[in-house]
Order: C-alpha cells, then sequence, then structure tokens
C-alpha cells in the first residue's frame, strides 16, 4: 500500500512539474521568443526590432540556397493566408514562383486555410511560439495584432508603389507594421432584365437611399419570389451607411462611440425598415450560406449590396447584369475592405519576410495574377497598370469599382472588434427582426462598445 | 497457458445466463444495495478470494494497478490533466493569445459569475439537455423497441436510422435550416397545410433551441436506438415467458419487465447525454452561431468565442472552470443516484 | 410465444408499423440522398435549393474534389487515426477498468475521481495549453500529436469498470485457482465477457477521432497530415461556396463508415447485446 501511494506521489510531482513548465512557457512565451528575433526582447522597442531584421539580413547563417550574391537576403520563409483559399491557390503559387526565381536564396512555403479557421490558428499558433514568418491579416484584424505586438516593425520601407490612403492605413504610431495586399470595394449589383421588365430605369451613381427604395418597391414581386433589394443588416454595411447618412462612428478622441446619434438611428432604420418589405427577412433564409448569391443568380434579386469580389460567380448568369457606385444620403459613401501581410514579431527571417512581402504586394507578377483572375485589386499607387481589369467584358460599368474609391470608408477598428462587431449585429438583426426596437437596442450597443474601447 | 476446463466451463454459463448489458452493472448495484457500502464489500470480497495467500501482499498488489493503470494515466494525464492546470493558471490571467498574458487574480471570475450573461449561457445549456434527453430516449427506445422484432429488410432500417450518425453536422445543419425554414421548408409547409402554426424555427429567439434539439435528436436517434437494442437483447427470454404465461398484456410486460430491465442501458444514455449535453458546441456552432441575438449562446459556445473570437482567453479558462464545478455537482448527484435508480428486476 | 392475438390483426399492425417503418427510414435517408444528389447536380442548377431529380446528372464535383485536395491521403489519414485511437482507448481503458473493479487499492476512489474530472473541461479550452505542451515537446505537426488526446478517454474508462463489476467474480476466482495472474484473467476471463462494452467504446471513439476538427486545425501544419473534417472545411471559401465539391466530399467522407456499419452491424448489434438469448 505504502509504494502506491509513493508512485503515485511520485506521478503526481512530475506532472505538476510538467505543468510548471507549461505555464512558465505560456508566460514566458512572448518574451522568450521575441528574444530570438530581437536581441533586446523587447517588441515595443523600434530601434531593437529593425536592427534584428538587419541583423539577420547580415547573417547569412540562416541561408538555405546560396548562389544569390553575396548582399542578398536569402533563406526560408513560411507565409500563412487565406485569401487563396477557394479557388486562387494558382494564382499565389505563379506569384510565388515568379518570386523564387527572381531571388534564388529565399524559398517560400505558403499554408493556406480557410478564412473561417484562419484566425483560430493563427492566434494559436502565435501563443504556441510557431508562428509563420509572415502571415495575412484582414484590415479589421490588424489593429488588435498589431497593438499585441506580434507584427514586426517593417524597415525602410518604400511607399510609392502603393495607393496611399491603403499603405497609411496599415501604419501606426509612425511604424509601418503591414503592407497593403489588395483590397476590394462594395457597389450595387444589378439585375438589367428585372429592371426592364418591371419599366424602372436602371440606378446611377446620383441615386440617394430614397431613389433606391422607390425602385425596390416596385420591383418587388412577392407573388413570383422577387425581391427589389438585399443589403445584409451587419456591421459592415452599418458602419458605411452612417458615413453615407453623415453620421459619426466614434468621437474624434475616439474615446467613445456614437453611432446611435439621430443619423445613426436613421441609417440603421434605412438597413432594417426595408426587412420583409422589398427585401428578404431572416425568416426567408436570408444569412444562410450563399443565400444572397443564389437568389441574384437564380434572378429574383433586382439590386444587391455586395463586394466586387462576387462578379466571378457571376460570370455565367443567364441575363444582364451591371453595377453602379451605391447610392448615399446626405453624403457618398462607399464601403471599402482591404488585407495586408505583416512580418511575424518573432520571425528568426525577417528580411527575408519582408522582401516576399514586398513582392507579393507591389510586383508586376502579382498585378498579373491578380487582374487576370479578378482576384480583389492589387493596392497600387501605379493607375495605369489597372488598366486590364477595365478592359474585361462584365460588368461594362467597371469604372465604378474606381469611382468608389473616391468616397471609400475602411471600418472603423479596434482592439476588441470582434465583440464590437457581435454587439451590433445583434442590436440590429434584433431590431429587423422586430424583437427589439433600435431606438432602444442601438444605444445599448453604442455603450457596450464605448466600454470595449476601454481594452 | 490455457485456461481450465472449469473456468471456460464458468465463463460460458455467464454467457448464458448473465445480463451483460452495455454499461452492464445492473448486477453490481444490486450487490451494493444488499450488501451494503460499494468499497467495503469490493475490499472484503477482495481479500476473501482475489488474492489467495500466494500473493496478498500490498507490493504485489500495486505493481498490478500500476500496471494496469499506466497506460491510461500516462497520457491522461500528459494531454488532458497538464493542459487543465495549466488553464487554472490561464483563468487568472487576462490574455488575448497574441501578447504576454497578466496576471489578474480572480477579476475573471469576479465578472463571470457577476455578468447576468452567464447565467443565460447555463439556462440554454440546461433547456438544451431538458429537450433533447427525453426526444432521443423516448425515440431511440421506440425504434430499438421495433427493430428488435423479426421484420423483412430490417438490417436496412437499422443502417438508415444509424445514417445521421455519421454524418458530419456542417451537412446535418445545412439540410435542418432548409427542412425548418421558416418560409418554404419542408416542415412548416405541413404544418400550414394542416393549419397550424408556422413558427420561425432557428430565426426567432424563442424557437432557435427548439431547432437545434430537433436536429440534435434526429442525428443521435442511431447512437440510442442501437445501444437500446443492444439492452434488449440481452433480457433473457424465460423472463419474457414468465411474464406473458402471468398474462402480461404487450404494454404491462414492457412497463412492468423490459423497461426496468434496460435501467443500465439507460442509465448509459442518461449519462452520457449530460456529458455531451453539458458541452453541446458543434451543432450550435453551425446552426446558429450562438444567436439570434444570443438565445442559444451556450456555455462552451462562449468558451469558444471568448477564447478565438475575443481573444479573452482568461475569461474562458474561468468559465470553464465554473462549468467544471457545475458539472462536478451534476456526476456527483448522478453517481449517488445510480445506486438507488439502477434496478436488475 | 409471444404471439397470443390472432394472426389477422397482426398482420394488419405489421403494414401499419412498415409503413411507419418506411416514413422513418425516408426522413433519416433524406439528407444523405439530398447530399449526393447536390454532388452530383451541376453547379449551375444549386441555386434553385435542392430537387431530387438531377437533370444532367455528373461527377465534376468528385473529380474537381480530388484535384483539389489529396483526397485518398486525407482519408486513410483519418482512418488510420481513427482506428489507432479505437485500438489505444479499448486497451487502455479496459486495463483502467480492471484496476478500478477487480484490484482495491489506497486511493482508488480518488484516483477514479480524478480520471472522470478529466471529462468535466472541455476541449475548447484545452487547445491552446495543450498545443504549448505539444511545441515544448517538440511533437506538434506530427501523427503523434493527432493521437495525443485520444489515446485514453476517461468516458471509456468509466463504462468498462461498470462492464467489468458486472462480470461475476467466480469466475476471476477459479480462473485465481488456477494459479492465472492479473493480466491472464484480464485477458482471458474478462474480455471477453465485455465484448458489447468493447463495442461500444469503440463506436464512440471512432465518431470522435473522425469527426474531430479544433485539435487536427490547430496542431497540423503539412498538408500531409490533414484529416477529413479539416479538407471539408477547406472547401468553404470566404465569399461564397461550391457547395457541389462541398457535399462530394461528404459523401466521401460518408460512404466508408457507412459501409462498415451496414457489413458490421449485425456484429456490432450483436456484440452489443451479447449472447442474452440462446
Amino acid at each position: 500500500m505504502k509504494r502506491t501511494r509513493t508512485t503515485l506521489a511520485v506521478a503526481a510531482i512530475s506532472g505538476l512539474a510538467l505543468l510548471l513548465g507549461a505555464c512558465a512557457q505560456g508566460s514566458a512565451s512572448r518574451s522568450g521568443t521575441s528574444s530570438q528575433s530581437s536581441p533586446a526582447g523587447d517588441t515595443s522597442s523600434s530601434s531593437s526590432q529593425s536592427s534584428s531584421g538587419s541583423s539577420s539580413e547580415s547573417s547569412p547563417a540562416e541561408s538555405s540556397g546560396s548562389n544569390a550574391p553575396a548582399d542578398a537576403v536569402t533563406g526560408d520563409v513560411t507565409y500563412m493566408e487565406f485569401s487563396a483559399n477557394g479557388g486562387h491557390e494558382a494564382d499565389l503559387k505563379k506569384i510565388v514562383d515568379a518570386f523564387e526565381a527572381a531571388n534564388p536564396g529565399i524559398k517560400v512555403t505558403v499554408e493556406t486555410l480557410p478564412y473561417a479557421d484562419y484566425f483560430t490558428k493563427l492566434q494559436t499558433a502565435i501563443a504556441g511560439g510557431t508562428a509563420a514568418d509572415a502571415f495575412e491579416l484582414d484590415y479589421q484584424h490588424f489593429v488588435s495584432y498589431s497593438a499585441s505586438g506580434a507584427l514586426a516593425p517593417l524597415a525602410n520601407v518604400d511607399p510609392s508603389p502603393y495607393k496611399k490612403s491603403l499603405i497609411d492605413g496599415f501604419n501606426m504610431g509612425g511604424k509601418q507594421f503591414a503592407l497593403p495586399e489588395s483590397f476590394s470595394d462594395v457597389v450595387l449589383f444589378y439585375n438589367k432584365d428585372l429592371f426592364d421588365k418591371a419599366g424602372v430605369a436602371p440606378p446611377n451613381a446620383n441615386w440617394t437611399w430614397a431613389d433606391e427604395n422607390a425602385a425596390a418597391k416596385k420591383l418587388t414581386d412577392k407573388a413570383k419570389g422577387i425581391w427589389g433589394d438585399y443589403q445584409p443588416i451587419s456591421y459592415n454595411e452599418f458602419y458605411k451607411v452612417l458615413a453615407q447618412n453623415g453620421g459619426q462612428f466614434f468621437n474624434a478622441a475616439k474615446t467613445a462611440a456614437t453611432f446611435a446619434s439621430p443619423q445613426g438611428i436613421a441609417a440603421a432604420h434605412q438597413l432594417i425598415d426595408r426587412s420583409g418589405t422589398v427585401m428578404p427577412t431572416a425568416a426567408d433564409g436570408a444569412g444562410t450560406p450563399d443565400f444572397d448569391t443564389n437568389l441574384f443568380k437564380s434572378g429574383k434579386l433586382a439590386m444587391w449590396h455586395t463586394g466586387i469580389w462576387m462578379f466571378a460567380a457571376l460570370a455565367n448568369v443567364p441575363f444582364n447584369w451591371d453595377i453602379v457606385v451605391e447610392p448615399g444620403n446626405t453624403n457618398k459613401a462607399s464601403a471599402m475592405f482591404a488585407n495586408s501581410v505583416a512580418v511575424s514579431a518573432t520571425s528568426k527571417n525577417a528580411a527575408a519576410a519582408q522582401k516576399w512581402l514586398e513582392f507579393l504586394t507591389s510586383s508586376d507578377a502579382m498585378v498579373s495574377a491578380r487582374l487576370a483572375s479578378g482576384w480583389e485589386l492589387p493596392p497600387i499607387s501605379d493607375a495605369t497598370k489597372l488598366g486590364a481589369y477595365l478592359d474585361q467584358p462584365k460588368p461594362a460599368n467597371r469604372k465604378a469599382v474606381f469611382d468608389a474609391l473616391d468616397n471609400a470608408v475602411l471600418p472603423p477598428t479596434i482592439e476588441r472588434q470582434q465583440e464590437m462587431q457581435d454587439a451590433i449585429d445583434n442590436a440590429l438583426t434584433g431590431a429587423a427582426a422586430g424583437h427589439t426596437k433600435i431606438e432602444d437596442s442601438l444605444p445599448a450597443a453604442e455603450k457596450m462598445v464605448t466600454s470595449l474601447l476601454g481594452g | 497457458m490455457t485456461p481450465t476446463p472449469a473456468s471456460f466451463a464458468a465463463a460460458r454459463s455467464a454467457d448464458a445466463n448473465d445480463v451483460i448489458a452495455v454499461s452492464g452493472q445492473g448486477d453490481s448495484a444490486q450487490r451494493d444495495r444488499h450488501s451494503g457500502p460499494e468499497d467495503t464489500d469490493r475490499r472484503s470480497r477482495g481479500a476473501r478470494r482475489m488474492r489467495p495467500g500466494r500473493r496478498g501482499s500490498g507490493w504485489r498488489n500495486a505493481g498490478w494497478v500500476l500496471v494496469f493503470l499506466l497506460p491510461s494515466a500516462v497520457p491522461l494525464l500528459l494531454f488532458t490533466v497538464i493542459p487543465m492546470l495549466a488553464s487554472i493558471w490561464v483563468s487568472l490571467t487576462k490574455w488575448n493569445l497574441i501578447s504576454a498574458p497578466t496576471f489578474v487574480a480572480f477579476a475573471n471570475y469576479r465578472r463571470l459569475l457577476t455578468d447576468p450573461a452567464t447565467l443565460d449561457y447555463f439556462l440554454h445549456t440546461g433547456a438544451y439537455i431538458v429537450g433533447y434527453l427525453p426526444l432521443v430516449y423516448i425515440g431511440g427506445l421506440s425504434l430499438a423497441y421495433v427493430l428488435d422484432k423479426k421484420l423483412v429488410a430490417r438490417s436496412f432500417f437499422r443502417a438508415a436510422v444509424f445514417l445521421p450518425v455519421i454524418t458530419s453536422w456542417v451537412v446535418v445543419a445545412l439540410v435542418w435550416q432548409w427542412l425548418l425554414n421558416p418560409a418554404h421548408g419542408v416542415v412548416n409547409t405541413v404544418l400550414g397545410a394542416l393549419g397550424l402554426g408556422q413558427p420561425g424555427w432557428w430565426t426567432d429567439p424563442d424557437w432557435a433551441m427548439p431547432s437545434i434539439i430537433l436536429a440534435s435528436a434526429w442525428k443521435d436517434l442511431g447512437f440510442v436506438m442501437v445501444i437500446m437494442l443492444a439492452g434488449l437483447q440481452s433480457i433473457p427470454g424465460d423472463v419474457q415467458e414468465a411474464a406473458t404465461v402471468d398474462g402480461a398484456t404487450g404494454w404491462q410486460r414492457f412497463r412492468r419487465v423490459t423497461w426496468p430491465m434496460l435501467s443500465p442501458s439507460t442509465f448509459f444514455v442518461v449519462v452520457i447525454s449530460l456529458i455531451n449535453g453539458l458541452q453541446v458546441f458543434d451543432q450550435v456552432f453551425v446552426m446558429t452561431g450562438g444567436g439570434p441575438q444570443g438565445a442559444t449562446q451556450v456555455v462552451v459556445g462562449q468558451i469558444y468565442n471568448l477564447t478565438f473570437r475575443y481573444g479573452r482567453a482568461g475569461d474562458a479558462a474561468a468559465l470553464s472552470w465554473i462549468l467544471f464545478v457545475v458539472i462536478l455537482a451534476i456526476t456527483a448527484g448522478q453517481l449517488a443516484g445510480q445506486r438507488r435508480w439502477v434496478t436488475h428486476a | 410465444m409471444f404471439r397470443a392475438a390472432p394472426h389477422r390483426r397482426i398482420t394488419l399492425r405489421r403494414v401499419l408499423l412498415y409503413l411507419a417503418l418506411v416514413a422513418c427510414a425516408a426522413v433519416m435517408l433524406f439528407p444523405f440522398l439530398w447530399t449526393v444528389v447536390t454532388s452530383i447536380t451541376p453547379e449551375g442548377t444549386l441555386a434553385n435549393g435542392p430537387t431530387l431529380l438531377v437533370k444532367d446528372p455528373t461527377l465534376n464535383a468528385y473529380r474537381t474534389l480530388f484535384a483539389t485536395l489529396p483526397m485518398w491521403r486525407i482519408v486513410v489519414n483519418s482512418f488510420a487515426i481513427a482506428v489507432a485511437s479505437v485500438a489505444l482507448q479499448l486497451v487502455t481503458g479496459a486495463m483502467a477498468g480492471y484496476a478500478f473493479a477487480r484490484l482495491s487499492f489506497r486511493g482508488r476512489s480518488v484516483v477514479f475521481g480524478a480520471y472522470l474530472a478529466t471529462l468535466m473541461v472541455p476541449l475548447q479550452v484545452l487547445v491552446v495549453p495543450l498545443f504549448i505542451e505539444m511545441k515544448l515537446l517538440s511533437l506538434q505537426d506530427t501523427y503523434f500529436s493527432l493521437l495525443a488526446p485520444s489515446m485514453a478517454s476517461a468516458l471509456g474508462v468509466f463504462l468498462l469498470k461498470q462492464a467489468i463489476e458486472a462480470v461475476p467474480r467466480e469466475l476471476d476466482e477459479a480462473a485465481v485457482i488456477d494459479g492465472a495472474s492479473h493480466l491472464r484473467i484480464f485477458a482471458k476471463v474478462i474480455v471477453p465477457l465485455i465484448k458489447p462494452s468493447l463495442a461500444t467504446v469503440a463506436i464512440l471513439a471512432f465518431m470522435a477521432s473522425w469527426n474531430s476538427f479544433l485539435w487536427p486545425l490547430v496542431v497540423i501544419r503539412s498538408p500531409e497530415l490533414m484529416t477529413l473534417p479539416l479538407g471539408l472545411s477547406a472547401l468553404h471559401g470566404q465569399y461564397t461556396t461550391a457547395w457541389d465539391v462541398v457535399m462530394a466530399g461528404s459523401v466521401v467522407s460518408i460512404v466508408p463508415i457507412a459501409v462498415v456499419f451496414v457489413l458490421a452491424q449485425r456484429h456490432i448489434v450483436a456484440g452489443l447485446a451479447h449472447t442474452g438469448i440462446k
């Protein structure tokens, strides 16, 4: 009996020892792993970070292929991303091949994950200290990652190839934490045939909410299952209609949310009041996977607020369709979404990783791969290179994609982004379904978002 | 080397006469009732019979305990207990996974225990179990009862009922969202034709949880059926015969003889449904994502959100340990109730 | 001897019974049929909701599936890990069950309580610490890491302990008199008598491994180690999803186990039921 107890005690103690090891790792992972890349081990110090970048640049010890010129950056770079998933894997491969051909000392290994799983994996990898050298972030996630010290500031970035508003969007406190990789915007898609049949003039760039709502009413034919309009009732639409109505999401100092202002309430009404009259409701299936895509593709939706990423999906529909800049109200505003790429704060190969990212975001190989496959838009400043995009046949009014950029608004971002988005989504959908009044739920969401700003 | 004829004979006789159900603890439960507390009973029996003189020392026994326990204890210790203990530590920190954790002592627990939403997560979880368990149990038992009879194409029917068990939740969720579509789903079409109300199902906060329960029960029916089928088949025929001779009707026979003899299987279904039900996640995640307006957010759903969507791993760990205490209390109650409840008529 | 009622009534009841069963089977089979049908429906017609009549059936979705993902590798991975997990859980679970049911030792109920406690913390919260631990042991992104959390299951231990307790001790004693060791009693007396519970644990372990998603997602990096749920998830795009391909993937993931079940269901049920009626 005594022996049993001793054995159990030994087992318990060894278990505990292992646990302490794991805990210590948990707490030390940041400083421990970051010290691998910067001797100072301080992620908030930019000088140590950039010196780490240059130190690995000058240390060929880690290089694998050494045919490159002496001053060339070499090494293996791992790159994790989501945007190529589901159809653009080969396009990304083309860019990688072009990069490796131009930089024989660097080998890029790509790991692609579906968007839905991407951030679960990325966070765990960072927590475990196994993050890829470089990874992709959408604009909404960028703030929390850069504020948490997960990103290495990029040294000596030449901003000239990039569209200024985009590269500035990934600059925090004077440090460039990421490079813009691609962008896309939201426009109003419309089914020309349905407009013709109903005898309604098709939308144009001067439309306002009133024009849109009136047309939607005429186009809706519930007996035939035809809906006039569809605009998702969500955060990503709300911040934009708020801007279209002249509202501000935050106060100037960004210490409080202000989106439940009278302009905000009216903007929310514009979203939710159409639900059930000219716009399918959640009970009709709105919000289920690909619901709106299928509705538009089957010719039963006249107007559709969605992103230019849908062009490819509509390539073979048997009706005429086109796009136009979204209607505004007191202001014009179009939603813009951007993806970015960053170097991990723990990368041992930061210089090579940055070199790859610069190629990925600004090279001509990238521009042609993206334009040829309609894979969002390159973030470059030189508009002449985008000509190929405008030359493609459908939709006819491709110019609207660039016109929309004149009044583009990026989504508001905070560190606790997802909680903010969920709060606003719930306030909007609850009111749309009639469970709450927007006059109650939006101010409640505003209060909650203000509390999230505290961290 | 080979077992003696005596042990074989004994084994064979047990084969024929003993009821060994899936969770066939009936025998021991009965023994416990008759001969007092479990441990005394077993130890005295063990002392008397299991360890004949030639190897009665505790030393020897400790060796055997290690031999039999280590294969499971080592992996459980390494890959479950250590992460569990680590999560206690995480629960005392503020940690978004991507920057260093900071120690906050019990602040997470305090926040969760004073947040009324926490109670909602537990209530939603409870509502799920209360709705799911009777449905899946009665459904599974009925199917097992019917499919235990000699029927043409019985194997086909059994396989059909089992198919949803092996279908992934992603597919099941899609199908049920479509079946329960409030506007033009099959279910509401039928209800409408019958002149009944047409609920908003998963789009309506009041009906979203019933929708999840329906889909879950449908999916797990086959598993419960297999368990109950096994229980039914392990009831000796002569017991049924005796009841028939006594003049019991079909229902009486079922109520008084068959069902009580199924109590080990019933106990098993309840245990596993509670363990899985208290940690229900997959079906909620794919069917409603916790909505609409949080009406179906369950405890583990919130734990997932806190960890991977909200960057609040400390809160998630604290909520897990609150859940741990709740499960512990329920399990203790269950094990205490088992002795009284499981019969072996 | 159960047929006390007149023959004709039985027949009528049978007809009704069959009608009910067929309806029930239809309800159970419908989603699977829908999955199959969607997987062979040309992409364009998917927009119109599910139909059970396919105009131009095609296997394109399967071609796309096998071209996009290393499906054979993925299925073999999933199968190998599920089988290994089943085997390990049966061995570790039955042995621990034997220890708790048949060996008396100090602190047994405490140790058993500790086993049960491992069931009470959700995996979702263990994933991150476990991943950090795997990293420390340099085991991340290996077959072993996929298997690690499912080598032993306290639920299996619990079930098998219950089953072993139901085996009459007289049988062990007979073996003890013959001079058999615990290992021999376990292997020759106990294991043959708890086959039904072993079958249950096997089903549970197989399904858990086959559908496991979060842990493989986190711990696996190499495409060669990908499992089915990860593969199926990768078929969903950020904005649009090719449902025919997703459904083809589902069919591929369901069919192997369905076949195993159909072939083995008699044995599974019979094994579960043991040999109650002779």
